[in-house]
Formats: structure tokens, sequence, C-alpha cells
């Protein structure tokens, strides 16, 4: 693609999002949107990132800084050597590369870092990044504890920098469309979010000779990930509480290891209940052994449905009138007229599969936006605002879940969180 | 009969009259079912081993009679007995012992009394609303039986009218009832096609029947109308037309085969 080519998509991008977030509620639902889109330009000075963590996705996360314009990487960091040679293949020659991200901090020349490590070290290298006077761009799941997530955002408010957790929806033209249409009350009273992740394979990565299983295939052992909540879910509880406008007051939840039976210590197969205040309800799977289902928010509202991943919103299809039924509302108002009979008596409840119409805006360039705004707000010295309490909140709310699955008991909302 | 079975009564009834036109139902069901262990089910396993048995099932026992009866009046057309997917030799190898209460069968047999049971719940039903002082009420046993007691609440006939089974958008025929049943059968329409139906048999002579024909008859009784529209679906164009012919029960046939090579209306013989 040509630069002229992207900068049109990049501004009809843009141009979505903007009319995404211009509805009605959309600006304290989505504040963060406008923020992003409005970003400056900047083909100089463009704020200077160091990324920590260069495997699959912090190199995926490379990319898409290289598409914005006012970020770029200055530094790249990863342990692994594999890693950090591929790493290198995608920024400039003389960008300097560290096996230590400690070195890379004390190099500087950096204004932010981007983190992409394991879960359980999100936490320690944000704190060292803020405690070298940094701004933290980090992966979510935020930490692999609560307690850590809360520390996380302490440090980002105590030091005065920037915290900003990567949940890439909340700048997709879909969603916020989505999330316009919801505000606007196009599918009524929404009180019923059901939400999948399945998947069909083991998740589990082959293990190089100079590598430890550990080491590749941290997602599948509990010192360092909760797997499939901090992982997947993470990203569908922050489209619940986002369209819910809430924070849920409690799960309960059952987990097993009942496929992948390989060693892995985290669960393959997860069901959780989140309840919301008004007796709303977030319910969720994710699986590792059928994909049919695969990964959806199904929103639902009294007069309609919202499935934002297939980018489709359905209206509710008026029940219909059975014969009998009529001819008991006839008498009722002395009315008499034929009663058709020889058809249905009662109709089978099978699924609705109207094709619904479409949510539109099919780029996907949320995650170059996100860190746009990433950009802006480290220019400003301000945080983006609205992002880091949803993914507070996300990252809690999966964590809560894991918490409800291991002890078989109901989990409430923690009263002790960080205020953001 | 796994069918949905709607009352739906009008003018002053006592609750109870529900409840009692209820049991009346579940008491068929429970007697004549062959989706669950039952009498029936018992009694077919003794026909099935070519042992002699007697009807201790009152509920069965009183079946037995009207389907024997109805065995005679519709010539052996209807056959509860008769199964193309087995074999069995039909009801012509049964020995009813109606004083004894006693049934054997020359030949292996199973009975299938799921649509009959549908007739046969409505009349028994009905019996229970009319002994509670019901006067106006309207019975269905899933998309094709109907049975009403006395006149619409608002005077005069029930008023119904039948869909074309190819094209439901279009009334194959209206008709009222007073105190009466209606039975439609069909070998054509969206019920005709359900996974697990069994192809419609001639019990005369075996052969599927592979017409496209709907047929409705009305009676005085549920029972007889599920019998009289099932022998009229199954009958060969002779067979049919000496049915016809001195019946007491309003039949009528449609023949959809005739009708695409016709200007007109679909047949219809009325008796």
């Amino acid at each position: 693609m040509i630069d002229k080519d992207f900068d049109l998509t990049r501004r009809s991008f843009i141009d979505h999002v903007l009319k995404a977030s211009a509805g009605v509620g959309m600006a304290s639902a989505a504040p963060w949107a406008a923020f992003a889109a409005g970003a400056e330009p900047a083909q100089s000075d463009r704020v200077r990132l160091g990324v920590i963590g260069t495997g699959d996705r912090g190199r995926a996360l490379i990319q898409n800084i290289a598409k914005t314009r006012n970020c770029t990487v200055a530094a790249i960091c990863d342990n692994y050597g594999p890693h950090l040679a591929k790493g290198r293949a995608l920024v400039a020659a003389a960008t300097p590369a560290f096996t230590d991200h400690r070195a890379m901090l004390d190099a500087g020349g950096i204004d932010a870092v981007v983190i992409a490590t394991p879960l359980h070290l999100h936490a320690r290298h944000s704190f060292d990044v803020f405690d070298a006077g940094l701004h933290v761009w980090c992966e979510k799941a935020m930490a692999r504890t609560i307690a850590d997530c809360g520390a996380m955002v302490k440090r980002s408010q105590d030091s005065r920098k920037i915290l900003q957790i990567g949940h890439q929806r909340m700048f997709h033209p879909t969603y916020l469309n989505a999330l316009r249409r919801v505000k606007a009350g196009e599918i009524g009273s929404v009180t019923q979010i059901r939400a999948s992740w399945h998947r069909n394979n083991s998740w589990r990565r082959p293990v190089p000779a100079d590598a430890t299983d550990r080491q590749i295939n941290w997602r599948l052992y509990r010192d360092s990930s909760a797997g499939l909540m901090t992982e997947l879910a993470t990203h569908q509880l922050q489209v619940g509480n986002w369209f819910l406008d809430a924070a849920p007051t409690r799960v309960i939840g059952s987990g097993s290891i009942c496929f992948w039976k390989d060693g892995r210590e985290v669960y393959d197969h997860v069901a959780l209940i989140y309840e919301y205040a008004g007796g709303r309800k977030f319910i969720y799977t994710s699986l590792l052994n059928n994909a049919r289902y695969g990964c959806e928010e199904q929103i639902q509202g009294s007069t309609g449905t919202i499935e934002p991943e297939l980018g489709r919103i359905y209206q509710e299809v008026p029940p219909k009138v059975l014969a009998l039924q009529r001819m008991q509302k006839d008498v009722a108002r002395g009315h008499k007229r034929t009663v058709p009979i020889g058809g249905a008596t009662w109709f089978p409840e099978l699924p609705v599969t109207t094709p619904g119409e479409s949510l539109g805006w099919g780029e996907f360039d949320e995650t170059m936006l996100q860190f746009e705004a990433f950009g802006e707000a480290v220019r400003r010295g301000t945080p983006v605002p609205g992002l880091l309490r949803q993914a507070y909140h996300a990252s809690v709310a999966s964590l809560m879940g894991e918490q409800a699955m291991d002890s078989g008991r109901p989990v409430d909302w923690p009263s002790s969180l960080v205020s953001v | 009969m796994g069918t949905r079975i709607e009352l739906h009564l009008f003018g002053a009834a006592d609750d109870s009259a529900t409840v009692e036109a209820r049991r009346a139902i579940e008491a068929v069901d429970d007697a004549l079912t062959i989706h669950r262990p039952s009498p029936t089910t018992a009694l077919n396993e003794c026909l099935m081993a070519g042992r002699k048995v007697a009807i201790d099932d009152p509920v069965l026992f009183d079946a037995l009679i009207e389907i024997e009866a109805a065995y005679v009046a519709t010539q052996g057309l209807f056959d509860p007995a008769a199964d193309a997917r087995s074999g069995a030799a039909g009801w012509g190898a049964v020995s009813f012992d109606r004083s004894n209460a006693r049934i054997e069968a020359s030949q292996p047999v199973a009975l299938d009394l799921g649509g009959f049971g549908k007739g046969f719940a409505l009349d028994r039903a009905c019996d229970a609303l009319r002994s509670a002082g019901v006067l106006s009420a309207l019975l269905s046993a899933g998309e094709s039986s109907i049975a009403v007691i006395g006149e619409h609440p608002l005077g005069g006939g029930w008023p119904f009218a039948i869909p074309h089974p190819l094209r439901p958008e279009q009334v194959l025929v209206e008709l009222e009832l007073r105190d009466e049943a209606l039975s439609i059968s069909s070998t054509v329409g969206a019920g005709a096609h359900a996974p697990d139906r069994a192809a419609m048999i001639r019990p005369t002579d075996g052969a599927i029947v592979t017409g496209q024909r709907s047929t409705v008859a009305v009676d005085f009784s549920g029972a007889r109308a599920e019998v009289m529209s099932t022998a009229l679906l199954v009958a060969d164009e002779d067979q049919a037309s000496r049915f016809l012919d001195g019946q007491q029960t309003r039949c009528l046939l449609f023949d959809f085969v005739r009708e695409a090579t016709m200007t007109a209306s679909p047949v219809g013989l009325v008796a």
C-alpha cells in the first residue's frame, strides 16, 4: 500500500470513529475516542517508545506503532534471542536492542515503554518504568493479581505518569457504532450479554531447543497466567462492563481442565456468570476444543441484539399469533371470524436466523489508533480519559472470575480497589 | 400421543371441568402411547411374541372395541397394525374376543394407536366437559384434530378454514362444526415431511401411498373422524368412491395431482 492509499484509509477510519463517538451519550461512554481521533500528527518529534517483549504480540505492536503519525520505536528489548532478532528485523537498523529491560531504561533516549511480556511480569516491569520516570503502555491483562493491578494504577498516579492498557476494542469503529446504537435505544434495555471465545486448538506452542516450556507456554501455567481468563476473557469483560456501564457486583463460575490434559495448570474450559446491578448478567464461556461459536459478544436488549464481532444488529421478531389464541381474543371482543386450522398450534422456540443488518465499518486499525492516543497523552502529559478505569475493572473482573472458579463460591466485587 | 392439546372453554364452567378433561386425555395417553411403557406396549410385546393376552386396561379395551368397528366400517382401510417397515400382517391377523377381553394374533403384529388416539382422547375430554355442564368449547389435538362442544360462543356454528397444504396462503375449504369433531390427514404439506414420519401404506394391498392428497372428515366422534380421514387418504380411487357412498361422516378428498392438470379448484369428493 502506498502512503497516499494508507492516508485515505486512515482518514476514513478516523472519520468513522468520530462519527460513532458523536452520538448521544457517547462523550461520557467513550471519551477516549474523540481524544484519539483528534491526536495531532507529528512527523517530527515523535514520542519515542521502548518495547519490552518482542514475541508475537510485541512484534504486532511494533508494526502498529509504525503506522502511527506520532510515535516511533526507539529501542527494543527481549531476553530471548530469537525473539529479539525478529524484533530487530522490524525496526530501523540503528535502533538499540537490549536483553535486559533495566539496561534499556538506563540507556535513555525513550519517552515511554511498551510492555508485551508474560502477564506475571507486567507489574514488575511497569514499576521499573515508572521508577525511571517514563510512561507505560502495557498489554492486557494488567497483572497476575488484583493487588498488582491496583499497585500499577497507584504507581501511575503517584508518579504522575501515564498508564495505558491495550484494549483495542474501545477504539474499534464497529464497537463504537454498536455502543452508539445501544445508547440511542435501538435494542431497548440491555439486560444480558452472552459472550464466548471458543477455539479448537491446544494453545500450546512448540518449544525450541534453546527455550523452556514455561518460557514459551507461559499462558498455560498459573505462576505466569490465569489462562483463558486473563488472555481472552479480559477483552470481553471490558466490553461487558462498557456496554452495561458498570462493574459487576458478583461472579460465580466453574472451570476445568477438561480436554487438554497435557500437564497444563490453567483451565481449558471456563463458564461464568457475572452479575450486575438491576439483575443484569454477563454470561461467559471459553474453551479450547470446539470453535463453532468462536469469539463473540451477544448484546441482548428487549428489542434487539447486537453481535459486534460479526458486525450485525438484529431486531426482535414479533411473536406469531396462533390461530386459537386469536380466536379467544376475537370472542372476548365479540367478533366471530373463521379460525384457520391445519397450521401450527404452537411454535417451536428455535433460534431466530434473521440476517439482521450490518453495523458497517470494517477497517481494523484500532490498535494503531490506541497508540496514537497514547502518543498524544504522553505529549500532553495527561492520560487518555476513561481508558484506565475500563482496563483496571476488566482485569479485576477476569481475576475474580478465576477466584470464583478456584473456590467454587461466589466472589463479590472487591471493595478495596484503587480509585481511578 | 406426542401432541399438544388445547382446551378453550367459553361461558360458565366449573374449574373442575378442565381438570376432569385433562385427566381424561392423560388417561388415554397413558393407555395408548407407544413412546414409553404402557398397556399398549405390553400388549404389543405379547402380540409380537405370538401370545394370547388379557386386556386389563379399560381405556385400551374401549379403544380396541372402536378400532375393531372402524376396521370393519372402512373395509380394512383403517388398520393400526399395518406397518410397511416391519411388514406386519395387520389387523386381519388379530382376533379380539370382546366378551372375554382377550386378544391374540395369528402372525406378529404391533398396534400404533397414535392418530386414532388423538380423536379418542378428544371424545373422552368432550364427554368430561359435557358432564361438567360445559356448553361451548373448542378442543384441539395437534395441528389436525379439532372437536367442538355446542355452538360458537357468539352463536351459530364454529367456522374453520383449512389452508391449502401446498399453498398455505390459500384456503382449501371452509366448514362449520356444531358438536362435532374434525380430522385432517395429508400426504403433503409441512407436517408430511417430519423426519420420523413413516410412509403411509394402503393396508389392503401394502402399497405405499405416493399420491398428493389431503382428506378431511367431520363426525360426531373424534375417533371416527380420525379413522375416516386416515382411511380415505390411503384408499385407491375405486375404494374411495365406494367408501364415500353412504357414509354418515362428512368426508372430503382432495387430490392435488389431479388438481395440477385442472383449471378449477382441487377435486373434492364429498360424502
